[in-house]
């Protein structure tokens, strides 16, 4: 282990002793019991060779004080209240990852086949925070989920933002879900075609009610579920129509429309990246941050693992993909995309304590994670 | 949000029936081609430079030159003199070529999904240099310069696997390094095409699916009883070879022995007709019990391939994940002392860490990530099991999963999630090296930078491995096929 716990620690720090920690910042629904106990987020200083803010600085020799569940001080010059534990880390802080299109922990809600529209239907509502699938996420330094419905019918219902320890949810509404694909129809139920869809959600939007009148007074972004180019071209003629915002998920091949994309003011979810992607699709997402498209990445857990994330920006990385993009994407773009970014996705005095620590670089494959923090409580890694 | 599953169905389902190779050349083995990389390749000098060469695991000669000549490696050290009118390359690190030595790339794809191979089925039928070459050279750039190609791959005979260079040639010769590099079988692996029934028992579609317990342990007993049965053809041709010897040894004496007596005998003969046809009596021709010359066993193709599997000349190589199977290997071919297996998969075989380790038998692993949609017998898979087994000292190797073409690319980054699940990254190189072509027999040609060897090598701008490294040149098959341009 990496952690080296040094001086200065002070008599253990009792989970509740009102010194450490007044209050848990965040609320916690049905935590499970792995990671609850103790449900400690009293303060830890962390020293690191490197601390990358997210925002493409880094920090050198610095160190990032953890308090109360949030992001207290950072800097190479931050006091260390005495009595508080100190982590030396050799190696790099970062904030958690955010996956931005998965289904973890909301097993049941893959598919619901029986209505081709339900824009009420919140995610939400199928969240299990106990769900062993979050395990796998944070091990793999995902500390934020946003759940979508699965791409079916036209507009199957309303995202939400959660973390994967705690059961914090960051949001309970984040984007409004509308389907451009056709991958979404099939051949039994309403709409059939994409033209008829099209149909449906243009008459959706004519009379708008509920979270579509919100989503068409912009005040809820849309999340435009596409697979090809075309889908793209679609979803940006209908943001344009109905002045929608949001972000763009599903298609491959978004970066060869990034300039489009780009005028319609809209971001990106580059759908999961496996072994074996074409080139062309990697090249593609380095497209998009050379176009300045803010885009992040989706991952479809648990039908993916959650180390697909990473290595999905590594493989873009090797084709061309900035680091620094490529690290944003993974982080304080994706927390933007998922409207969240007031809350996490970077590491920033009043933010979310949600950081995890690396053995080296984070976009080298090789590097091992050797902790990872959610709301200050350590959740992954060392005698927890 | 298909995962590996997706991949292996269509790779089944593309499945065509390819009639079995009479392979009467490829039993007798050793038809190597004599020396591929030199035979037509041009004849470019290349003069290599790197502040850090490793020129094999673990050892690394700092500020020194690498000079490649036909094909060849010609020397390695320090302060070497650049030949006249060689190419120079130069870069921070400079390494062996990388190996899958579970691959799916520079065969045609139906191949793979070849059901009714046997063991004497040739992956090296087919190899094909003229297809998806862009896979070829992406993989290439990612620095991997051969590969471990398999018919059959999800069969539960698949046949005799291949070694293929995956640099640019337009000659299968060129691109085959050892035509015969293993045989390969599977055990309990889900099949694809399979009619799925539900609760009901109604036919609920095709696809994926899980073998019973009770067939996969009837796999285990129909491999080793192939195994077993190759090794009493080669008894019964040991057998037969050494009667044979002994029987033109009698031959050859008792026509000594006539030749020395002949009248006499010749009298014998004629006194012995003569009373037989007194008597009324037929005359029998007395029959020598050296006569009767030895028959061979009748020649079998599959046999002569398991009797070098089973005398430990040509490596099994078994695709197996649970521990039933793999229990049951490991006790049945226990008394098969000669057999020289390697265990491909293995996501549960850290319950046999150490006899894995003190038999020597070799665990291919594939480190790619699966999510929750996968395989049955993968259930227990994990990016840390490269890590487990080594630490409890079992020999690992890496492989991309032999199912996808597209993926040998990504082997490095594999190795990566290895590293990065526990795996000491010396032991990843390893794998990834030298390592790889010992367990395949090729460690004489290529894995390490060394005078003689194929001329295999990276240069690359970082430490071999880490993600943020970028490949600059790959020289492979003798020619510089990688720049930072291209």
């Amino acid at each position: 282990m990496v952690i080296v716990a040094m001086a200065l620690c002070a008599p253990l720090l009792a989970p509740f002793s009102p010194s450490n920690t007044p209050a848990v910042a965040a609320p916690v629904l049905g935590v499970p019991t792995s990671v609850a106990a103790p449900l400690d987020a009293g303060s830890v200083a962390i020293r690191a060779d490197a601390i990358w803010l997210g925002d493409g600085r880094v920090v050198e020799k610095g160190t990032l004080l953890l308090s109360d569940g949030r992001i207290a001080d950072v800097g190479t010059n931050v006091s260390v209240p005495s009595g508080t534990q100190v982590i030396e880390l050799k190696g790099t802080i970062t904030a958690g990852l955010i996956a931005l299109h998965g289904y973890s922990g909301a097993p049941n809600e893959m598919v619901d086949g029986t209505r081709p529209s339900m824009p009420e239907s919140k995610l939400r509502f199928a969240f299990d925070p106990s769900h062993y699938d979050f395990e796998d996420a944070r091990k793999s330094g995902i500390t934020t989920i946003v759940l979508t419905p699965p791409a079916e019918g036209v507009a199957p219902g309303i995202t939400a933002v959660v973390k994967t320890a705690g059961g914090t949810m960051l949001s309970d509404a984040a984007h409004l879900s509308l389907v451009f694909t056709a991958d979404g129809l099939v051949s039994n139920r309403k709409p059939t075609s994409i033209a008829g869809a099209m149909a449906m959600m243009e008459e959706m939007f004519a009379q708008p009610r509920g979270s579509v009148a919100l989503a068409a007074e912009g005040k809820l972004p849309c999340l435009f579920e596409t697979t090809t180019k075309p889908d793209i071209q679609r979803a940006i003629d209908f943001a344009g129509r109905h002045k929608l915002t949001g972000a763009i998920h599903g298609a491959a091949l978004a970066g060869e429309l990034a300039e489009s994309i780009h005028d319609a003011k809209l971001s990106v979810i580059v759908p999961v990246i496996e072994i074996g992607k074409e080139r062309r699709a990697l090249v593609s997402v380095a497209e998009l941050a050379k176009k300045d498209v803010r885009f992040g990445f989706g991952l479809d857990s648990p039908w993916n693992h959650p180390s697909e994330l990473r290595l999905g920006a590594a493989m873009c990385v090797r084709e061309g993909l900035d680091s620094a993009k490529a690290w944003s994407a993974l982080t304080s773009d994706a927390a933007r995309i998922a409207g969240v970014d007031a809350r996490v996705g970077r590491i920033d005095r009043g933010l979310d304590a949600d950081v995890v620590l690396w053995s080296g670089n984070p976009l080298d494959l090789g590097s091992r994670i050797v902790a990872v923090y959610v709301d200050g409580v350590r959740v992954v890694g060392g005698d927890r | 949000m298909h995962t590996l599953m997706g991949r292996f169905t269509l790779a089944l389902s593309a499945a065509v029936l390819q009639p079995v190779v009479l392979a009467s050349s490829a039993v007798e083995g050793q038809e190597a081609p004599a020396s591929p990389a030199a035979s037509s390749t041009p004849s470019e000098t290349i003069f290599i430079r790197g502040e850090h060469v490793i020129t094999r695991p673990g050892t690394v000669i700092d500020d020194a030159q690498v000079l490649v000549r036909n094909g060849r490696i010609v020397a390695v050290g320090k302060d070497l003199p650049m030949p006249e009118g060689a190419r120079e390359v130069s870069g921070t690190w400079i390494c062996a070529g990388f190996i899958d030595p579970w691959a799916a790339i520079g065969i045609a794809p139906e191949s793979l999904g070849e059901a009714g191979g046997t063991p004497a089925t040739r992956s090296t039928d087919s190899v094909d240099p003229y297809n998806f070459d862009h896979l070829r050279r992406d993989a290439l750039r990612a620095g991997v310069t051969t590969a471990r190609v398999q018919i059959g791959a999800g069969a539960r005979v698949g046949g005799i696997g291949t070694i293929v260079r995956l640099a640019p040639t337009t000659k299968r010769e060129d691109m085959v390094v050892l035509p015969d590099s293993n045989v390969w079988m599977t055990i309990g692996l889900s099949q694809g095409n399979q009619m799925s029934f539900d609760a009901q028992g109604d036919f609920a579609g095709f696809g994926s699916r899980a073998m019973d317990p009770f067939e996969r342990l009837e796999s285990v007993d129909r491999l080793l009883q192939m195994i077993q049965a190759g090794k009493n053809y080669l008894v019964q041709k040991n057998e037969y070879k050494h009667e044979l010897e002994a029987w033109q040894k009698t031959i050859a004496e008792k026509e000594a022995e006539l030749e020395k007596d002949a009248k006499k005998a010749k009298k014998d003969r004629e006194k012995a007709e003569k009373d037989a046809t007194e008597k009324g009596k037929k005359f029998e021709e007395k029959k020598y019990k050296e006569d009767k010359k030895p028959t061979p066993p009748r020649f079998d193709e599959d046999n002569e391939v398991l009797a070098r599997v089973a005398d430990g000349g040509l490596p099994l190589i078994v695709h197996a994940n649970r521990v039933a199977e793999i229990r049951a290997l490991l006790s049945g071919s226990e008394s098969m002392g000669r057999l020289r297996w390697i265990l491909a998969g293995g996501a549960e075989s850290t319950f046999f860490s150490r006899q894995l380790a003190e038999r020597r038998i070799p665990v291919l692993v594939m480190p790619v990530p699966m999510g929750r949609n996968r395989p049955d017998e993968y259930e227990s898979h994990d990016l840390s099991l490269a890590a487990r087994l080594k630490k409890d000292g079992v020999q690992v190797l890496l492989g991309s999963g032999g199912l996808d073409p597209a993926a040998t690319r990504d082997l490095p980054l594999l190795a990566g999630l290895a590293i990065g699940a526990g795996l000491d990254r010396q032991a990843a190189f390893d794998a990834l090296t030298l390592g790889a072509a010992r367990a395949l027999d090729v460690g004489d040609r290529i894995g390490s930078l060394e005078a003689g060897k194929d001329a295999d090598v990276l240069v690359l701008d970082g430490e071999p491995l880490v993600s943020t490294t970028r490949v600059r040149f790959v020289v492979a098959g003798g020619r510089v096929v990688v720049t930072p341009e291209n």
